[in-house]
């Protein structure tokens, strides 16, 4: 009854636009909100604020899972297959979030609405699935943008040799075919090599998907039948394999996952690196990175239709539906996603998902030039950026689109082939589940 | 009144009873049921959708998942010999040092102790084909100026899964072949060297003859726990690239807890319990002849 009144008087506040960023004191004394959060030293500094919340409110936040987002995913659905799911507040990833659809409850009716037309409209777009605000973005948005060693670009003997075999200039390249010149000509193996890619799980599945968006392709139709087996495809795939077979990529790329892309990268034996901006103070710590002093980054190249890729994702927060004080939930998740909960986070670099504290970190950003071109680069990147197809079966049909994207660089199959198998177990997997 | 009493036997036994139902049998029943539903973990309702055989059909017509078995009776096969052997090498050793046995004993069961996940970490970079340490070994002592891809190329990528998995586990067989090597009694031993026995002929003939029981329990006790192998194999490869290293476990575990289709990794279970089975079966009547021979009984 008490939590049915204060959802009214909460519903009322929003409707009638008063900001309820100032909590009234005690609002939520005895409550105590169970959470599931994503852990990892990037991630973590934001949490140090849940005890303003607590002091504001007189809520109390108990942490009962902290694991990464793959992690998370297993117990989540372990949570709904045991019914286990009255615990409040749960980290929630755009790729992840449409697997989950009757996890968590609509935010709507619980953020005043002046809060949520403070966030970026394509992040909320993209946050809700099935007309339901699913989660609050955090200031942990991610698109990729391209890292690369300036100096590569200073050398002038390198210059007039990529210019007398390629016939054009060195440049940073502006578009994947002129990536995959150069990192072909930059490859030195087995001590330096032209790029990386992730090469597994969803990671290589998300690259493989923004390559067929940029050449004009894409990965499902509206009906989501599978739609990568395409000329569009075909060109995607082939331009891993073409780095793969040229040796522009270290051998063991198939292998690696992001950690792998990010110390390989600082280790100095890396070119060109397409990569999240969380890296971007790590490539430029001299402590950390042997590229330090030496980073350039340029927004995402183009494909051949002319499109930037983009694929992306943030972080949010939601609230689960089993939830039985979803007031205080949401609350605590306004509170985290905030603006001051945004400044902060993005003062260590991940990029924010309001569009005040974009302003704000670009302002910020004036007198420190590397940190003004990361962010520039970002920034371009990201205004064409597209999230994941909407679909539950994302991660599950990425699982076998993956191992065929494999055996095409691999040489264990061609990439006809390939495509081919992949495209056919997708269809196998919808049908299956009854999507068509 | 008389209230009906339960026999005391029944009584007694009941803990056990309701904790085997418990933990044992009420899973396993419920898991055989899940087999033949299109149970997915985010949809609990579909636990209640009876499709027949339609999961074992498409497991058992499924390629990759063949392969996969064929891929774990190898690692298996391979690895449980290659442990059996250097166990039974280091064990032979350690019985004969006179000062510091205990020292060296403590020290084999080291590799015991580290957590599986740790271990596939520590192979994961040792194998590294940039930055690892055998490939940096290997250029610097100018072998080879290529970066071998240990975790990519399909036969070094399962040696590099049996080598960690060897690495880890010889221990056990050295220990439960050290304990056979000590209850051997010296007679017969001391009879071969009368009768002017080889030190061949008296292992061939005598030690090993005693140590078989031994080995056959290590081979059924490793055989039914080498699936702990599956950290080492999720860290390392996960099952890739390009399913050249993917077994029943990664297999299985990414259908159940990734894609959540428990029914279906339901149904693989079961039919790859056939195999665990099988080898159990056979360690057993092995274990029971060599018992024979040495006229232990059954």
């Amino acid at each position: 009854m008490k939590g049915r009144v204060a959802s009214s008087v909460l519903a009322l506040c929003a409707g009638l636009g008063f900001a309820t960023a100032a909590f009234a004191d005690g609002e939520f004394a005895g409550v105590t909100i169970e959470a599931k959060l994503i852990g990892g030293q990037q991630y973590e500094a934001l949490y140090g604020r849940i005890a303003d919340w607590e002091k504001a409110t007189g809520g109390k936040v108990s942490i009962i899972s902290q694991k990464n987002h793959f992690e998370l995913d297993k117990e989540y659905k372990a949570d709904i297959a045991a019914g286990t799911t009255s615990w409040c507040v749960g980290s929630n990833h755009s790729s992840f979030a449409p697997q989950y659809p009757d996890l968590f409850t609509d935010l709507t009716p619980l953020i005043p609405a002046e809060s949520l037309a403070g966030f970026v409209p394509a992040n909320i777009a993209a946050a809700t699935i099935n007309g339901k605000l699913t989660m609050l973005p955090r200031a942990q948005f991610d698109v990729s943008a391209l890292y690369y060693q300036k100096s590569l670009y200073t050398d002038k003997a390198k210059a007039e040799a990529f210019k007398a075999k390629f016939g054009y200039d060195l440049a940073v390249p502006e578009t994947w075919d002129q990536f995959r010149d150069q990192a072909e000509f930059f490859a030195a193996p087995p001590n330096f090599y032209g790029t990386q890619y992730a090469g597994k799980d969803e990671a290589i599945n998300g690259r493989f998907y923004e390559l067929v968006v940029a050449n004009g392709g894409k990965m499902f139709n509206d009906d989501f039948t599978p739609a990568f087996n395409s000329p569009a495809g075909k060109e995607s795939l082939q331009w891993f394999v073409d780095l793969y077979k040229a040796g522009a990529v270290p051998p063991g790329t198939t292998n690696y996952l992001w950690d792998d892309l990010g110390n390989g990268f600082a280790s100095g034996t890396i070119a060109l690196n397409l990569d999240w901006p969380g890296w971007s103070a790590f490539f430029n710590d001299p402590a950390a990175s042997k590229v330090a002093g030496n980073v350039g980054v340029a927004p995402a190249p183009k494909g051949s239709a002319g499109v930037r890729t983009g694929w992306s994702g943030f972080h949010g927060f939601s609230v689960t539906e089993a939830c039985a004080t979803k007031e205080a939930a949401a609350s605590l998740v306004d509170f985290l996603t905030n603006e001051d909960s945004q400044k902060l986070e993005s003062a260590a670099g991940p990029l924010p998902s309001r569009t005040a504290v974009w302003e704000y970190v670009l302002d910020q950003a004036k007198s420190d030039p590397y940190k003004a071109e990361v962010l520039t680069a970002f920034q371009e990147t990201a205004k064409t950026a597209f999230p994941v197809p909407p679909t539950p079966y994302w991660i599950e049909s990425g699982n076998l689109i993956f191992p065929e994207l494999q055996a095409a660089i691999l040489g264990d199959k061609t990439v006809d082939q390939a495509l081919q198998d992949a495209s056919d177990a997708v269809d196998g997997l919808m049908k299956e589940n009854g999507v068509y | 009144m008389t209230s009906a009493k339960l026999p005391p036997w029944l009584v007694l036994l009941l803990p056990a009873f309701i904790i085997i139902l418990a933990v044992v049998a009420i899973p396993l029943v419920f898991s055989l049921y899940s087999s033949f539903t299109p149970y997915h973990l985010t949809r609990p309702d579909t636990l209640w959708k009876w499709i027949g055989g339609f999961n074992y059909i498409k497991a058992a017509t499924d390629a990759n998942f063949w392969k996969a078995f064929g891929r774990t009776v190898l690692l298996l096969t391979i690895a449980l010999n290659t442990e059996m052997l250097l166990g039974l090498g280091l064990a032979l050793m350690v019985s004969k040092v006179t000062r510091g046995q205990r020292a060296l004993r403590t020290a084999m069961m080291f590799p015991m102790m580290f957590s599986p996940i740790l271990v596939g970490f520590q192979f994961k970079f040792i194998f590294n084909d940039n930055v690892g340490l055998v490939n940096n070994a290997l250029q610097s002592l100018g072998l080879t100026d290529i970066a071998i891809p240990w975790l990519v190329d399909g036969n070094l990528a399962m040696f590099a899964i049996i080598f960690a998995e060897v690495w880890t586990s010889t221990s056990v067989f050295a220990i439960l072949i050290l304990a056979g090597l000590f209850a051997i009694p010296q007679d017969p031993l001391e009879a071969a060297k009368v009768d002017g026995c080889t030190p061949f002929q008296s292992f061939r003939y005598v030690t090993l003859p005693f140590l078989m029981p031994f080995i056959y329990i290590a081979m059924a006790i490793r055989s039914l726990d080498v699936a702990r192998a599956y950290d080492i194999v999720q860290v390392m490869t996960n099952g890739g690239p390009a399913r050249r290293t993917e077994l029943l476990w990664t297999l299985i575990g990414r259908t159940g807890y990734v894609d959540a289709r428990m029914g279906y990794a339901n149904a693989m279970g079961y039919i790859s319990i056939l195999m665990s089975i099988a080898f159990t079966v056979y360690f057993f009547l092995k274990l029971q002849s060599s018992r024979r021979e040495l006229g232990m009984g059954d």
